[in-house]
């Protein structure tokens, strides 16, 4: 019986264990599954992990790229402006500092030029090699020159990412300017010496890529049109340094020969001035003998004789007129004479030189006027002088003006001057004579000046009088319709 | 404590080290100064540079190393020389001291050297930081510290910077005193009344399902889940050996391998250096056997939010009621990636510390203590990390 219950028991515990077991074991296949499922998931996640740093990667490539671009261009941009304001060209490679090559991704730089006719490389630019490095790549490019002159001729850049044809091979650069990566671009001008620019790097971290060979071909391009520029700029002032130098020269003989003319002109009127003076002592005895014999002092003249007197009387004066003329333009001239400015009213001028030849209109039949406004009454003048402007002038249209014919005065306020004209209806002067009027000795050749003699000294005296006033005299004329004499003095 | 900072970028190198040490000199008015920093481009590391400025100072103590290139308040150069001097509260201590021909098989030994000429003289003074330059020693890094370690303490606060040189493969320079010293590393040693805070980020983001080293020796990873270590980025770059050897600096900067520390936010990074005929790969600094790794992945927003916490680290790190100056180790990697965006960075560190002086340089390894507990304030070698460290009165 307590066997029986004994294996009963047994029977439960063991039924109750294998229960248990498969409890555990299910509960263990789930934990297995969860456990498997977790991984995929790791796994599936360890995949999209690997996938976002592939594409990172990329993506930091393309970052770098575009920031290395970036940079470049904009260093090429201040490189750019400060080059190409530069009009030495030996300034010029010095505007590419070590600060703008280390931005552009390069520590090594060297730029040569090509002297034709010395037929070698003279170096102007070194960054980032001593002086014993300098002097092994000079020796170098020598023996080699006709490489980078066959690479400047076909204008093709040259870079360890591509090498023209020709070229020296990518290691042998690599050895002559002891970097990793580099870059050669042609310095072409439309005249004078070529070159070329050489950059390089030992950084073997950063790859070259087609885009720096294109800055880089960009910075020998704007080297190259400075150079065009700097030379222009050199051509052009060189020759305008060679005009002045002719300009001076040529000012230089024209003040030599204005102030000969200055001295033939003193050294004329000196000669007039004492010539004249020598004329009037014998001029006076003559004119006092001649008075004296008509007087009939000295005995009876005989009619004859007392005509022949009478014309040595007359032109004894016509003499003595124009030697004293003479005189007036030599004192004017050399500044002899002392002006006496004062405020003088025109209107009453006017009105005297109107007195003084009223006869002469009388006989004539010519009529006179005056047109001064108010305000062109004062002027500033020498009374004595002016009042000789106005006798010359009036006396000179009163004497080409035929019969009933006019005379007139006019004057016009122009800012500070008074402009005067002395119009008249004569016989006018032909265009070619209007300049020469104003000179020395000069009459218009016409009936009236072949019947009445004259010095020709009347209007020359006129023009140095005005002249003396700092104004100006000029003439209008119309052969058969007058002449219209004008000048300016200052208005009070 | 009195700090003045000098910074030049004259062409001729005796000229900018006047031009550097007047500024400073001036900077300074009539407190002595006690000590220098120098960090200068590669172009001004030169024993003339050294000897000027050891005229000019009075032959105080000068620390310092060359890089690719130097930070200040004014910038990032890659071009110029940058002078730090301090005055120093008369409670302060400090030393300086400097080991030679580090190799392979004696970094560890070096470190040990370092670290017990730095002990000296520090036996009743109470200890707070150490600082060291060393040469970018790509292999020897964290034997290096380990050995400074050994002297100091495994949880000494240990910050440090290995030189750069833009990765061309050039010479690096360390300055101690007069000396041009390569292949070596120099070192200061702080104690008594002295404040820090220093804070180290990089701004990597863990990205992949994790792996495990499963055979390694120091810096050489041999298999990675019992494949070929190299395996690891052909799968997930779809790239042969050949075509990763061509790209291997530029993916491993940017995708680099992220050791998870436990009770740590960020993961060590390790960037790959080389990998050989057999698949394994060689890395700067140690990866430990068994260690669980993953890929890593970052943004430029991710790279400069960790600038910005590096810098609050270091201001919730520092007891001093006033920062002095700070020092700035930044990875070149790090520069080469923000690249137009590199003033960026500074920009956020000059608005974390105001007008406090800044300088530093670029760096190709980091050495900065891991803060979680686990770790015990224990230092690693970081790579790709931004270090920053303020140094006040306490």
């Amino acid at each position: 019986m307590i066997l029986t219950f004994m294996f009963f028991i047994i029977c439960i515990i063991i039924a109750f264990l294998a229960i248990s077991l498969i409890y555990k074991m299910q509960r263990l296949k789930e934990l297995c599954d969860h456990v498997t499922t977790l991984n995929s998931s790791l796994e599936e996640m360890d995949e999209q992990a690997k996938l976002i740093m592939r594409t990172d990667i990329e993506l930091n490539k393309t970052q770098e790229e575009l920031d290395k671009k970036i940079v470049g261009l904009n260093t090429l941009q201040k490189l750019s402006r400060e080059i190409s304001t530069t009009l030495e060209e030996e300034q010029i490679f010095k505007k590419i500092s070590s600060k703008y090559l280390e931005e552009l991704g390069f520590e090594k730089s060297l730029a040569f030029l090509w002297k034709n006719l010395e037929r070698e490389f003279h170096l102007y630019l070194c960054l980032g090699y001593n002086k014993e490095e300098v002097e092994k790549i000079k020796i170098a490019i020598d023996s080699g020159k006709n490489f980078y002159l066959d690479l400047m001729k076909s204008r093709l850049a040259a870079s360890s990412v591509f090498i023209p044809e020709g070229f020296l091979p990518k290691d042998k650069i690599n050895q002559i300017f002891t970097v990793n990566s580099f870059i050669f671009s042609p310095v072409l001008t439309q005249e004078g010496d070529q070159g070329f620019i050489f950059v390089g790097t030992q950084n073997t971290d950063n790859s070259l890529t087609k885009g720096d060979q294109e800055l880089i071909s960009i910075l020998a391009n704007q080297i190259g049109q400075t150079l065009d520029n700097a030379r222009l700029f050199e051509k052009t002032w060189r020759s305008q340094q060679e005009l002045e130098i002719k300009v001076e020269e040529r000012t230089r003989q024209l003040t030599n020969a204005l102030n000969e003319l200055r001295d033939i002109s003193k050294r004329k009127s000196d000669f007039i001035s004492s010539v004249s003076h020598e004329l009037r002592t014998p001029l006076t005895s003559i004119k006092g003998y001649a008075a004296i014999l008509l007087t009939g002092k000295l005995g009876a003249v005989p009619d004859e004789i007392k005509n022949r007197l009478e014309k040595i009387n007359r032109h004894s004066d016509e003499l003595v007129h124009m030697v004293n003329d003479l005189l007036d333009i030599s004192r004017i001239e050399s500044g002899k004479v002392d002006m006496k400015i004062e405020e003088l009213d025109l209107k009453t001028i006017v009105e005297k030189i109107s007195d003084l030849f009223s006869e002469q209109l009388k006989i004539k039949n010519i009529s006179f006027g005056s047109e001064i406004a108010e305000n062109c009454q004062k002027i500033l003048a020498d009374r004595s002088q002016i009042e000789r402007v106005f006798i010359n002038l009036v006396g000179n249209a009163l004497k080409f003006t035929p019969q009933n014919g006019k005379i007139s005065i006019g004057a016009n306020r122009i800012d500070k001057t008074i402009q005067i004209e002395v119009k008249d209806t004569g016989f006018g002067i032909p265009e070619d004579a209007q300049e020469s009027i104003f000179e020395e000795f000069f009459r218009v050749d016409n009936a009236i000046n072949q019947e009445v003699k004259g010095t020709g000294l009347g209007l020359a005296l006129v023009k140095n009088i005005v002249e003396a006033h700092h104004g100006k005299i000029w003439v209008k004329s119309k052969v058969g319709q007058g002449s219209t004499f004008s000048f300016n003095l200052g208005a009070a | 404590m009195k700090v003045s900072v000098g910074f030049s970028q004259l062409q001729d190198h005796i000229q900018a080290v006047n031009e550097a040490a007047g500024q400073a000199v001036v900077g300074l008015g009539i407190a002595n100064a006690n000590m220098a920093f120098v960090f200068t481009s590669v172009e001004f590391a030169h024993i003339l540079v050294l000897k000027t400025l050891n005229n000019l100072l009075g032959e105080i103590p000068i620390l310092g190393a060359s890089s690719s290139t130097i930070i200040t308040n004014k910038g990032m150069f890659k071009h110029g020389i940058v002078l730090l001097l301090i005055s120093f509260n008369p409670q302060t201590f400090f030393n300086v001291a400097s080991v030679k021909d580090i190799t392979e098989k004696t970094s560890h030994l070096s470190g040990k050297n370092l670290g017990d000429k730095l002990l000296y003289g520090f036996k009743d003074v109470h200890r707070s930081l150490s600082i060291i330059f060393s040469d970018k020693l790509i292999t020897e890094g964290t034997n290096l510290i380990n050995g400074i370690q050994e002297s100091l303490g495994k949880s000494f606060p240990l910050i440090g910077a290995s030189a750069a040189d833009s990765f061309a493969s050039k010479k690096t320079f360390q300055y101690f005193n007069t000396e041009m010293l390569s292949e070596s590393c120099c070192g200061i040693l702080f104690g008594g009344k002295f404040s820090f805070g220093f804070g180290i980020k990089h701004g990597w983001e863990a990205l992949g399902k994790p792996r495990y080293i499963t055979k390694s020796s120091k810096n050489i990873i041999e298999e990675i889940d019992d494949l070929p270590a190299v395996k690891l980025y052909e799968d997930y770059f779809a790239k042969d050996t050949l075509e990763l050897a061509k790209e291997l600096r530029h993916i491993s900067a940017l995708y680099p391998m992220g050791i998870y520390l436990q009770g740590e936010k960020e993961y060590l990074l390790r960037n790959i250096v080389s990998i050989r005929d057999d698949g394994s790969v060689i890395t700067q600094g140690n990866v430990p056997e068994k260690s669980k790794i993953r890929l890593m992945i970052s943004t430029e927003e991710s790279r400069l939010a960790a600038t910005d916490q590096a810098c609050q680290e270091v201001k919730r790190n520092i007891e001093a009621q006033k920062i002095k100056f700070v020092m700035v180790f930044d990875s070149a990697a790090r520069f080469s990636f923000l690249s137009r965006q590199s003033q960026n960075e500074l920009s956020i560190i000059k608005r974390a510390f105001g007008d406090t002086p800044i300088i530093g340089m670029h760096t190709n390894g980091e050495q900065a203590p891991l803060v979680s507990i686990n770790y015990l304030g224990r230092t690693y070698f970081h790579n790709q990390s931004i270090n920053i460290l303020a140094i006040g009165d306490q």
